[in-house]
């Protein structure tokens, strides 16, 4: 039995106005059961992008490349196929909610304001667990119990806007846990929330991810977080994954420019009077994506003639860590 | 809800006094005197001699002499209490007689003409947005932007002509001439369904139109929002999804227009009622302030005006059923 979700060469295009922009291009991750999986990038890296393709939640307008795989192993044992699937297919309604539970980081947006929590929590329930009337409202209830929302059974049948935010938030943890899926996509889960409470529901992922024994992919913007939650970590830039690694060895060894300025540029409060170092630039829009490697317009350490001809090919350090960048590349030819 | 339900009466039963004190207002306005028209009438040709004194008497006998307060408070008292509008003095007759089964008729092509409006446009306008930007999309908007600048009117004529031509059907009036004078029965109701389809399609024409681009804006808004994808990411179905999410959003806005659509409706009944032959409310609106028979005007204009308020409490009520947030002040 191979991982519980492989992605291999994944590349997502979309039809605009502009054209075809690719956000997601050639990436390969997975995550095996009861791990988590850190996706790090800046706002329009394509990890969102990345992950919506697994849920297979992309626009029409979106465009899977022929050569990606997305492979699911079910609680069967069954091989799936994702991206073959059908759209309105019953597979993948089951794999939708049933498999795999999303939530996002807008918590207030992604329930519906018209109907109860325990409304939605419990559509789930009968989606997925077929059970009905008092039995799904037990199961909502206890789900509800189970992140922490104090008087359980009157909050069930109260109204999205009458939570607060980091309430909302557990509640849509209930919600994507109420099917007891085996991998749970929390797509930056904390962004939306204030750093008391981000903490709080980090630590009931972390408790309900140990307890329900799922694994877990982890999107966020945030190394810190990252650093918490995560076994293993992908850094996204530009729609490709430029470093991968376990978790404590990518932090004490970044290999990639991007990951050392990412980690350079976390605020510590041991080195207060540091001014905080920023990585340099802005991320090119996907339309205008540099030549050669996607970070060169960034990279202090660009070698001219080198990094703006080729794309960087992925280097293997050892460890489970690897790297796309030629510096890397570079070394290990002279070695 | 409870608190809910008692604000909004409240708010109702204060805009019909109001408004009933308007209606009053406006049958008061028209210059001259009933009086002296009712006496030439009754008494010309006859070689009676009319003094200022008998021009009093009659006056005094119609209780024009009372103060407007006093007026007021008989016409609306009566109204209220005995469902008595009063006497219409041109007809010799009381104003209940002279409106009688026309309001009923009037009210039921309101009705029908709703339904049909929000039959069509609704499923039309979700079904545009989830298909955006296809042939059908482009095909649906093209035909309500055609009904938002078409005149009802000249719609009226058009349809009059094809549906002689195609169905043969006699499409002036609201019943075939041998049930015209029946009592009422199933056959005569069938009768008057199929005759009321015509000019209820006409006079939801534009009011169609207008919530077909209303539904179909709201419903593409709906849809790309996040609530949905996250509905779709616990395995809704498809169409269960868009009906039980973005769809009832998309209703909100139709439902909050209907006290606009009624008024709408009033305004082009007369002119289509006209072309279509239709002996309703709007022609007999008409000749009595003509003829200044205010008890019937009054009569008239207040019952359209309370089935508006009415029906924007109605709207309120299904609004609050639609968006928990209004009803629980959110």
């Amino acid at each position: 039995m191979g991982r519980l979700l492989e992605v291999e060469n994944l590349t997502v295009s979309f039809r605009t106005d502009e054209g075809l922009i690719t956000p997601v291009q050639g990436v390969s991750f997975g995550v095996d059961a009861g791990r988590t999986l850190g996706i790090v990038g800046e706002s329009g890296s394509g990890k969102s992008v990345s992950t919506k393709a697994v849920m297979r939640l992309l626009p029409v307008s979106a465009r899977i490349g022929d050569q990606s795989c997305i492979a699911f192993t079910d609680r069967d044992g069954a091989r799936i196929d994702v991206h073959a699937l059908r759209p309105g297919a019953r597979a993948l309604r089951r794999l939708r909610g049933g498999e795999i539970g999303m939530i996002f980081q807008e918590p207030m947006a992604s329930f519906s304001p018209v109907y109860t929590i325990g409304n939605q929590i419990m559509e789930t329930i009968r989606l997925h667990k077929g059970l009905r009337g008092a039995a799904a409202r037990d199961l909502a209830v206890e789900m509800l119990t189970k992140v922490g929302i104090s008087n359980p059974a009157a909050r069930v049948d109260q109204y999205p806007h009458e939570l607060s935010g980091g309430m909302r938030q557990r509640a849509m943890i209930a919600l994507a846990l109420s099917a007891g899926p085996r991998l749970l996509i929390a797509d930056e889960p904390t962004t939306a929330l204030d750093v008391t409470i981000q903490a709080q529901v980090l630590d009931l992922m972390a408790g309900l991810q140990r307890d329900l024994g799922m694994a877990m992919i982890f999107i966020t913007h945030d190394l810190g977080v990252i650093a918490q939650v995560a076994d293993e970590v992908a850094v996204m830039y530009l729609g490709t994954i430029v470093e991968q690694g376990p978790v404590r060895q990518l932090l004490k060894t970044p290999a990639h420019p991007y990951t050392q300025g990412l980690i350079a540029a976390i605020p510590r409060l041991d080195r207060i009077d540091n001014r905080l170092t920023p990585v340099p630039g802005e991320i090119p829009s996907p339309s205008a994506r540099p030549s050669g490697c996607p970070f060169r317009s960034r990279c202090a350490q660009a070698i001219l003639g080198v990094c703006d001809r080729t794309p960087p090919p992925l280097t293997r350090l050892g460890g489970g860590q690897s790297v796309r960048c030629h510096l890397h590349d570079r070394a290990r030819a002279v070695a | 809800m409870v608190r809910f339900l008692a604000e909004r009466s409240f708010g109702m039963i204060v805009t019909l006094f109001m408004v009933s004190v308007m209606v009053f207002f406006i049958m008061e306005l028209p210059p001259g005197d009933f009086a002296e028209r009712y006496a030439f009438r009754k008494f010309s040709g006859t070689g009676v001699t009319i003094t200022p004194a008998d021009i009093a008497a009659i006056r005094a006998e119609l209780g024009l002499d009372q103060p407007a307060v006093v007026r007021y408070f008989d016409w609306i008292s009566g109204i209220v209490l005995r469902g008595d509008f009063g006497q219409a003095y041109a007809f010799d007759t009381s104003v209940n007689n002279v409106i009688g089964q026309k309001v009923w008729l009037t009210l039921g092509l309101l009705f029908a003409t709703l339904i049909i409006t929000y039959l069509i446009s609704v499923p039309i306008g979700i079904y545009a947005a989830v298909r955006r930007g296809g042939a059908a999309d482009y095909g649906l908007t093209l035909f309500s932007y055609l009904g938002l600048a078409l005149p009802n009117f000249l719609l009226a004529l058009v349809l009059l002509y094809f549906a002689n031509l195609w169905f043969g059907a006699s499409v002036g009036g609201l019943f075939s001439a041998e049930y015209a004078e029946a009592p009422w029965s199933a056959a005569k109701l069938w009768d008057l369904m199929k005759h009321m389809w015509l000019p209820a399609l006409v006079l939801g024409w534009s009011a169609m139109a207008y919530q077909i681009q209303t539904v179909r804006a709201t419903m593409s808004d709906e849809i790309g929002k996040l609530n949905v994808t996250a509905a779709r990411a616990r395995g809704v179905p498809e169409t269960r999804l868009l009906l039980k999410y973005p769809a009832r959003l998309a209703l909100n806005p139709v439902v909050s227009t209907i006290g606009f659509d009624v008024n709408r409706i009033f305004s082009e009944l007369p002119i289509v009622a006209a072309v279509l032959g239709l002996t309703e409310l709007g022609d007999l609106l008409l000749k009595s302030f003509l003829d200044l028979d205010m008890n019937v005007a009054g009569a008239i204009l207040l019952m359209l005006t309370v089935v508006i308020v009415v029906m924007n409490f109605v709207s309120d009520l299904l609004l609050a059923w639609l968006d928990p947030r209004i009803r629980l002040g959110g």
